[in-house]
């Protein structure tokens, strides 16, 4: 069963069209990777799905309920985790304090994820009274990444988390996910096909607008010329 | 030119100031002149401020500097010297200097502020030039003002009423002409998208202040009307309700199109005598200022391209419904 | 030395008094980067309202509450139907906020006249300290004293309460806020009525202070508290109680050594303070340029 189901989504930012007519489905407990080249419309998807810049038609059904008309903060209580490109961070806010921001108007077994969240990443609780803004680029994802966990319930959305990390945090973000995927479900955009390709289940393609190709991520690796057309890999 | 003709149907426009040219032999009434009078100079106020609002985007709540700085000088000035026609020019040359000078250095300073912080800065400026009239009180009297004579051409209410008219024109032409060139072509771009405009390579701040310059000047230059219409001055001209008068003119009249300031200068003053005029027979209408206050936040909120945008929408929608009937007629 | 005491208590006591208008100025602005020119309008109404109603009921407490109570309406009535409609449009946020000052100001004239009104000083406040030959006025300590416990009471509601961390949160990154599930809407609200509750509780208080109340006197301190939030950084609401001081002190130093520059002498801070750094005393975002 799919847990999160995209149906000809049409979003415009001011006069542009930028995404025309997006479908995809997220099944329940698998990782799926959203690809493209920049500005393909893979972050308005993302921004439209959490009510950004909702779409004009289309629908998004989450759990089978259709969310696309609800307000941002209406759709993030039904469960939906955001990591934003930019990673979102309060810099004036301590560790603990956005953690704590997190669990505010969170569903599930908050004080369970948050002790999870700081099992699998223990800089967190190392800088734990320490100000967001001075972090590292790494524990910044992490913290972003953890926020977006504690505050969601069943599905995440993460917007190119390796983008400006070094390859050892490459590595360790991969890990993270792959345990992560236990527990929740991933909706990834990367440009990354290194990284992606090896933790991912589904792929999509996005190519100015639309969705262009889709599948399993095994055929994919396998598929040269879709992998040279679209992602510039040969 | 080819634009003037376009956008402001010329023969409404020659209609309407030939009828105000024979209005003084049809309606001889001195009220009634008086009150054309005021109009004619607030549409070249509410006009100034078209530019720095409607043409270019920029917010100043401190407009009445511009207006007190003209009127005083003329005022002032008049007090000094004789009552001729040579001191009116030169308290008039004074008035624009000094606004000039004015406009430049806080556009300097302040223009590369955004918006908010610009017209917090331009209001508080404008209060320092009230203040200043408060204080120094050997050259104006502060708070009570004081009275000047003016030329004989200029108390003749006929005459005046000419000057003044002719006056409305040709700053109209003036600004017309200065929106319509190059530079206004780049304001209007500033005031869409400011920093498309400076990703195309216009140095934005370059062009916001000779928005803001000229401005200054026309304003100046009805504050110096104004001074000569009342031939009395006080610190009123530098009060915040003066800018107000300006945004409601523009705002009731349309933005961004010139003849929407002139109309809704004539709007406000007919309004206000009207008003003034009821407040004599039913005290409530003595605080007529709010009832412009709530009419210029239903023209906002209801109306944000005022009378003239009003007027586009629905000759536009006849125009629409015209050409609706034609399609259907060859569809049968 | 008495002169010079005296000015410190009568600055210190204005200067809080600014703070309670500029504290919301700012955290309205930091929030939901609206600049609001009608604030000024709420502290003129807190000032008329609770002259009114201590004429009337002769309990300075019960003048306070209602001040409160009327400036909170007010302030949800602006919200709902000024400010909202044209939300995310500075433009027409400033030009609708102006008009907001008009309609409150003017309709003060409406309702108690258009001239000046006296307004006495509560009993048990009135008098004064006298310390050595110092003399200091009872009411100006009382002053001191609620803007101190106000700061105090702010300083602990943003960084100990949950509604608190959502509002800096939210002053750093609106989206993300929402993106937590957090309604930013209703956020603002709140944020609005404090605001409006602590400028019509600064009108209420500076009513006996001056003694007489004027219906221009909103647009006054609202300018002051502009220059306030400009100097201290939009936003900081430190930097507001900070530059509070400053200008609350300035000016009374001003008044008693130059009389006829003390609002310059304002403006002469705030260009120095915009040509050096931008974003006052204490910004972090929100920058001016």
């Amino acid at each position: 069963m799919s847990l999160l189901k995209l149906d000809n989504l049409e979003t415009y930012l001011e006069q542009y069209h930028i995404l025309q007519g997006v479908s995809m489905s997220v099944e329940e407990g698998s990782i799926t990777v959203l690809f493209g080249r920049n500005g393909a419309g893979k972050t308005t998807t993302l921004r439209s799905i959490m009510g950004f810049n909702p779409s004009t038609t289309g629908t998004v059904h989450f759990h089978n309920q259709n969310i696309s008309k609800l307000s941002t903060h209406l759709i993030s209580r039904k469960g939906i985790g955001y990591v934003p490109e930019n990673q979102g961070i309060f810099s004036g806010l301590t560790v603990e304090e956005t953690l704590n921001l997190a669990k505010a108007k969170s569903a599930g077994e908050t004080e369970a994820k948050m002790e999870w969240m700081l099992q699998l990443f223990p800089d967190l609780k190392k800088f734990w009274r320490k100000k967001s803004g001075l972090l590292s680029g790494g524990q910044k994802q992490m913290l972003a990444i953890a926020r977006a966990y504690i505050n969601g319930d069943g599905l995440l959305l993460i917007d190119e988390p390796s983008k400006g990390l070094s390859p050892i945090m490459v590595e360790k973000l991969m890990e993270s996910l792959l345990k992560m995927k236990e527990k929740t479900t991933i909706l990834l955009v990367e440009q990354n096909f290194l990284m992606a390709s090896q933790i991912g289940d589904y792929f999509y393609i996005m190519d100015d607008g639309k969705i262009v190709h889709e599948g399993l991520m095994e055929d994919l690796k396998e598929d040269k010329e879709t992998c040279q057309k679209y992602l510039g890999i040969a | 030119m080819r634009g003037l003709f376009h956008k402001v149907p010329m023969y409404w426009g020659l209609a309407i100031v030939l009828f105000m040219l024979l209005f003084p032999f049809v309606n001889d009434s001195r009220s009634t002149l008086i009150l054309l009078t005021q109009i004619f100079i607030f549409a070249i106020f509410a006009m100034s401020f078209d530019i720095l609002l409607g043409y270019t985007g920029i917010v100043s709540f401190g407009h009445c500097m511009f207006f007190g700085i003209g009127a005083y000088s003329t005022a002032i000035i008049f007090n000094q010297l004789e009552a001729n026609l040579l001191t009116f020019m030169i308290g008039l040359v004074i008035g624009i200097a000094l606004s000039v000078l004015v406009s430049y250095i806080i556009g300097l300073l302040s223009l590369r502020l955004k918006s908010h912080f610009y017209a917090m800065l331009t209001l508080a400026v404008s209060q320092l030039f009230l203040v200043l009239a408060e204080k120094w009180r050997g050259v104006t009297h502060g708070g009570d003002g004081f009275t000047f004579s003016v030329p004989d051409l200029f108390k003749d209410r006929t005459s005046f009423y000419y000057i003044t008219l002719l006056s409305v024109a040709v700053v109209f032409i003036l600004l017309k002409l200065f929106t319509e060139s190059s530079t206004g072509k780049v304001l209007k771009a500033i005031s869409q998208n400011e920093h498309r405009a400076e990703a195309l390579g216009y140095k934005t701040l370059h062009y916001k202040l000779i928005a803001s310059v000229t401005a200054g000047v026309a304003a100046s230059f009805s504050g110096a009307l104004y001074a000569v219409s009342l031939r009395f001055i006080n610190t009123n001209v530098f009060s915040i309700e003066v800018t107000l008068d300006a945004l409601l003119m523009t705002m009731i009249g349309g933005l961004g199109t010139l003849a929407g300031a002139i109309a809704g200068a004539g709007i406000i003053e007919f309004l206000r005598h009207y008003l003034s005029e009821l407040a004599m027979a039913y005290p409530i209408f003595e605080r007529w200022t709010i009832i412009l206050g709530f009419l210029y936040i239903v023209v906002l909120l209801g109306f944000p391209s005022g009378l003239a945008g009003f007027i586009k929408k629905l000759t536009l929608k006849k125009k629409r419904k015209v050409k609706k009937k034609e399609e259907l007629k060859k569809i049968a | 030395m008495e002169v010079f005491i005296n000015l410190l208590v009568n600055g210190v006591s204005t200067g809080l008094l600014i703070f309670l208008l500029a504290a919301g100025l700012t955290l309205i602005f930091g929030l939901m980067s609206v600049l609001n020119f009608a604030h000024g309008g709420l502290f003129v109404w807190g000032a008329f309202s609770g002259a009114w109603i201590f004429t009337e009921t002769n309990s300075f407490l019960l003048a306070i509450a209602g001040a409160i109570l009327i400036g909170m309406g007010l302030g949800w009535v602006m919200e709902r139907f000024l400010i909202r409609p044209v939300y995310g449009n500075h433009v027409r946020q400033l030009l609708i906020t102006l008009g907001g000052m008009l309609i409150l100001s003017e309709s003060i004239k409406i309702f108690w006249g258009p001239n000046p009104i006296r307004v006495n000083m509560p009993g048990w406040l009135e008098g004064s300290y006298q310390f050595d030959g110092i003399i200091i006025i009872k009411y100006r300590v009382f002053v001191i004293v609620i803007g101190l416990l106000l700061y105090l009471a702010l300083w602990l509601l943003l960084r100990h309460t949950q509604i608190g961390l959502m509002i800096r949160a939210g002053v750093m990154d609106k989206e993300m806020v929402q993106a937590l599930g957090i309604n930013v809407k209703g956020l603002f609200t709140f944020v609005f009525l404090l605001g409006a509750a602590l400028a019509a509780l600064g009108g209420a208080l500076l009513a006996p202070y001056s003694g007489v109340v004027f219906a221009e006197m909103g647009m006054q301190y609202a300018i002051l508290a502009f220059i306030v939030v400009i100097i201290g950084g939009m936003g900081s609401l430190q930097g507001s109680a900070l530059a509070s001081l400053i200008v609350g002190v300035a000016g009374a130093f001003a008044a008693y050594f130059m009389p006829d520059l003390s609002l310059a002498l304002n403006m002469l801070l705030l260009v120095i303070v915009l040509l050096v750094k931008p974003t006052g005393l204490l910004g972090e975002k929100g920058s001016a340029v």
